[in-house]
C-alpha cells in the first residue's frame, strides 16, 4: 500500500492550489484570500447546486479512501489520483456558503494522514454563500416569520440590504418604539440544506470507519455539524450575543447590540444599528497613532474579556465585524460563530497560561510538548520547533512586558510563514480545538497589524484577568526572563 | 316554488362556508358531500344542483380565495407604486399574495390540482359557471401575469411562455401543499428559484426574438 506522502507526490498538480505564500505578496493578501468576503452579485441556484455539489465531493472523497484502505494495483492508484485531482478542480470551483467549509478545512487539518493537503486547503478556500434576496421575497420570509409584513412590524424598513450575512442579508430598519435596528434575515431552507449536505458527506464517509482515526473523524464530524448548527440557528445566535453584551459594562467603552426578541426566530435576528467605521474604512480614514492604538487596545480588551471572563473565543475573526463608532467606542457584531470553552479546554488553557505569559523557553517547549502531544521521537523535532515558534509568536506581545510593536513587517511575515509551514507540513494537529484558536488568534494578531498598533498588551490582560479573580500569584516575576527567546 | 338568484347565492354560499368548516376539521378525504350538505342544511340533492362533485365545491373555494389574492395584488401595486418592482420581483409578489389567500385550503390542494387545475385537464367544471360571470382561475391568473410581463417589456408572454409559466406555478402549488418545512419555507426557496428560472428564460428569449428581429 502506497504512502499517503508517496500517493500525494504522484498527484497531478491541481490547478490553483496554494502550497506557500508566493513571493512578493504581501500579508494582507493571505488574510483577504482566508476571510474573503461574501460576493453577492451573482445570483446561485444554491438549493440545486448544493446537493448536487456535496455530493459529488463525497463520492470523490469516498473513492480516495477506497483507495487508501485497499491495495492498489499502479494503474488503479493511477486512476484514483486523476480523479482526485477532477475532485480538487472540481471543488475548487464550488463556491456556495460561507463559513461551513473554512471550519471544514480546520477539521480536516486534524487528519493529516487520511486527509490530503491538497483537500484540506481546497476546502478552507471554498465559502458558503446565499444568494441574494429580493424585495418580494424577503416581505414573505418577514410576514412567515414575524407573523407581519416588514411595515407593519417596522416603523421603516430598507428595501436593500447593507451587508450580506453568514447565509443571508442585513437590512437597516426602524422599530415602531423608534429605535434605529439591523435586521439579519437568512436565506428561506438554507440552514436545513446544509445540514442535509453535511449529512449526505458523513454517510460517504461511512467506508472509513473501521481505521483508527474513525473515533477521531466521527467526533470532529459531529462537532462541525453542531457549529453549523450553530451559524444557522440565530436563536442561538442571539442567546450568545446577550450572553457577550453582559460581559461589559456601560462605560467601558464596547458595545455589543442588543437583540430584540420580539423580532427575532431562528430565521431572523433584530439588534440595534451602530454606526461607524468597520476597522478598513477607520484605517483607510488616516488615523493617528493613538487613534490606532485606542482602537486595537479596545479590540484586544473585547477579545480578553471574552476569553478570560466568558471563555468564548469569537471566532469570527473578520476586519468588517469590527466597527469604530462615531462615538469611538468600539462595536462588536456577529456571534454566529462563537468557541465555547468547556471545563476541560479551559484546564488546558489555563495550564499553558505560566509557560507562555512568563515567557521561559524550556517551560514553553515542555507545555507545548504536553499539549500538542508531541514526543521526544527525533521525527517530532521539526513539529515541536514549529509549534513553539509559533507560541511564542503567538505570546511575545504578553511575556514582553513592555510596549509591543504589532505593526512591525517583520515580525507578522515571520508569523504568517510559521502559520503557512505549520499547515503545510501538516503539524496543526493535536488537540481538535486548537487549530481554530490558532487561526483565530492568528486573525486578531493580523487585524493588530493591520492597524499598525503599538500598545502593552500584558497590561490589559492583566487587568482583564485580575477580574475574574484568578489567582496567579505563583507565577515568577514578570522581569525573571532570561531564557525567554 | 320560484328560486331567486338572492337565495342561490346565499344557500351556495352557505355551502362553501360549510364545505371550508368540514374540510378544516375533519380533512377533505373525510369529509363528504352528504356531510357538507347536512352541515348546510340543505338535501344532497340541492347541492348536487349547485356543484357536481365535492372537487368543484374545494375548486370553488380555492377560485374565490384566488380571485381574493388577484384584488388585493392589484391594491398593493397601487399603494406601493413609488419603487417599482422587477420583473421577478412582480411574479414573486403575485404567487406570494395567492399563497397567503390560499394558506387555509394548503392541505387539499392536491385534490384540486389532480382534478381540475393539472395542465391535462381541458374542461374546467367551472366552465358552466362562466354564464354567471365567473372566469376561470387560470384564465384570471394568466391574465395578471400577461398584464404583469407587459409592464416589464415591449410584447405580452406568448401562449408557450404563459403554459411553461402555469406549469410552475402548479408545481410551487404541488409543492407547497405537501411542504413539511417550518412555515413552509422551501416553498419559497422553490418559488424563488422557478420564477427565476423563468424569468431568464423569458428575458432571454425575448432578446433572442429582438436580434433576431432586427437582424433579419
Amino acid at each position: 500500500m502506497p504512502t499517503m506522502a508517496q500517493l500525494m507526490d504522484a498527484l497531478p498538480e491541481p490547478a490553483g492550489e496554494i502550497t506557500a505564500l508566493p513571493q512578493g505578496i504581501v500579508p494582507e493578501r493571505l488574510e483577504d484570500w482566508a476571510l474573503r468576503p461574501v460576493p453577492v452579485g451573482a445570483f446561485r441556484r444554491l438549493r440545486v447546486l448544493g446537493t448536487m455539489q456535496a455530493e459529488v465531493t463525497a463520492a470523490y472523497i469516498f473513492l480516495w479512501l477506497r483507495g487508501w484502505f485497499k491495495t492498489a494495483a499502479e494503474k488503479e492508484r493511477l486512476t484514483a489520483e486523476t480523479q482526485w485531482s477532477t475532485a480538487l478542480r472540481v471543488l475548487d470551483s464550488m463556491s456556495y456558503l460561507r463559513g461551513a467549509t473554512m471550519k471544514v478545512g480546520q477539521m480536516m487539518a486534524n487528519f493529516p494522514d487520511i486527509m490530503p493537503a491538497a483537500l484540506v486547503e481546497t476546502l478552507e478556500r471554498l465559502h458558503y454563500d446565499a444568494p441574494p434576496m429580493h424585495w418580494s421575497l424577503l416581505k414573505e420570509m418577514v410576514h412567515n416569520e414575524l407573523g407581519g409584513d416588514p411595515e407593519d412590524r417596522f416603523a421603516s424598513f430598507d428595501k436593500r440590504a447593507f451587508a450580506a450575512a453568514s447565509l443571508g442579508q442585513v437590512h437597516r430598519a426602524r422599530l415602531n418604539s423608534g429605535e434605529d435596528v439591523a435586521v439579519k434575515i437568512q436565506y428561506p431552507g438554507i440552514a436545513r440544506t446544509i445540514r442535509q449536505d453535511f449529512r449526505n458527506l458523513f454517510f460517504f464517509l461511512l467506508p472509513a470507519r473501521f481505521s483508527r482515526y474513525w473515533e477521531n473523524l466521527r467526533q470532529q464530524f459531529e462537532d462541525l455539524r453542531m457549529r453549523l448548527e450553530q451559524e444557522t440557528d440565530y436563536e442561538q445566535e442571539a442567546i450568545m450575543q446577550d450572553r457577550v453584551r453582559r460581559l461589559f459594562r456601560d462605560d467601558e467603552g464596547v458595545v455589543v447590540p442588543r437583540v430584540y426578541r420580539e423580532h427575532s426566530t431562528s430565521r431572523v435576528l433584530t439588534m440595534d444599528y451602530l454606526r461607524g467605521q468597520t476597522l478598513d474604512q477607520f484605517v483607510a480614514s488616516n488615523p493617528s497613532q493613538d487613534e490606532r492604538n485606542e482602537f486595537a487596545r479596545q479590540i484586544v480588551r473585547a477579545w480578553y474579556r471574552l476569553l478570560y471572563a466568558g471563555r468564548l473565543f469569537y471566532a469570527d475573526v473578520h476586519p468588517g465585524n469590527f466597527l469604530r463608532l462615531d462615538d469611538g467606542r468600539l462595536g462588536l457584531i456577529d456571534f454566529g460563530l462563537m468557541l465555547e470553552l468547556d471545563e476541560g479546554m479551559w484546564g488546558q488553557f489555563r495550564k499553558m497560561d505560566r509557560p507562555m505569559t512568563t515567557g521561559r523557553r524550556d517551560e514553553r517547549i515542555a507545555a507545548v510538548k504536553d499539549h500538542n502531544l508531541i514526543s521526544d521521537d527525533p521525527a517530532d523535532e521539526e513539529r515541536l520547533h514549529l509549534t513553539e515558534q509559533l507560541c511564542d509568536w503567538f505570546w511575545k506581545c504578553r511575556y514582553c512586558g513592555r510596549e509591543f510593536d504589532f505593526g512591525d513587517e517583520a515580525n507578522f511575515r515571520h508569523g504568517v510563514s510559521l502559520m503557512i509551514e505549520l499547515g503545510r507540513k501538516r503539524y496543526a494537529r493535536g488537540r481538535p480545538y486548537q487549530p481554530v484558536i490558532a487561526r483565530q488568534t492568528f486573525g486578531i494578531h493580523a487585524l493588530l497589524y493591520r492597524l499598525k498598533a503599538k500598545f502593552d498588551a500584558k497590561a490589559l490582560a492583566e487587568a482583564d484577568i485580575a477580574m475574574t479573580g484568578w489567582d496567579r500569584s505563583d507565577y515568577a516575576h514578570p522581569s525573571d526572563r532570561s531564557s525567554a527567546s | 316554488m320560484r328560486v331567486t338568484a338572492q337565495t342561490k347565492a346565499a344557500t351556495r354560499q352557505r355551502i362553501l362556508d360549510a364545505a371550508q368548516g368540514l374540510f378544516a376539521a375533519q380533512g377533505f378525504e373525510a369529509a363528504t358531500t352528504r356531510d357538507i350538505a347536512r352541515q348546510a342544511q340543505i338535501a344532497v340533492g340541492t347541492l348536487f344542483n349547485y356543484f357536481p362533485t365535492k372537487e368543484a365545491v374545494a375548486l370553488c373555494l380555492v377560485s374565490e380565495a384566488h380571485a381574493r389574492a388577484a384584488e388585493q395584488f392589484a391594491a398593493d401595486r397601487l399603494a406601493d407604486s413609488a419603487e417599482p418592482l422587477t420583473l421577478e420581483e412582480e411574479l414573486f409578489a403575485h404567487v406570494a399574495a395567492i399563497l397567503r389567500k390560499l394558506k387555509p385550503f394548503r392541505k387539499y390542494l392536491t385534490a384540486v390540482l389532480d382534478t381540475t387545475l393539472s395542465p391535462l385537464t381541458t374542461l374546467s367544471p367551472l366552465t358552466s359557471e362562466q354564464a354567471d360571470g365567473d372566469q376561470p382561475l387560470r384564465t384570471v391568473h394568466l391574465e395578471t401575469v400577461s398584464q404583469i410581463v407587459l409592464r416589464h417589456g415591449p410584447e405580452p408572454p406568448s401562449t408557450v411562455a404563459l403554459h411553461l409559466y402555469w406549469t410552475l406555478f402548479l408545481g410551487v402549488l404541488a409543492f407547497w401543499s405537501k411542504d413539511t418545512s417550518p412555515r413552509q419555507e422551501d416553498t419559497l426557496a422553490m418559488l424563488d428559484e422557478s420564477l427565476a428560472m423563468f424569468v431568464g428564460w423569458l428575458t432571454t428569449r425575448t432578446n433572442q426574438q429582438q436580434n433576431h428581429n432586427s437582424g433579419g
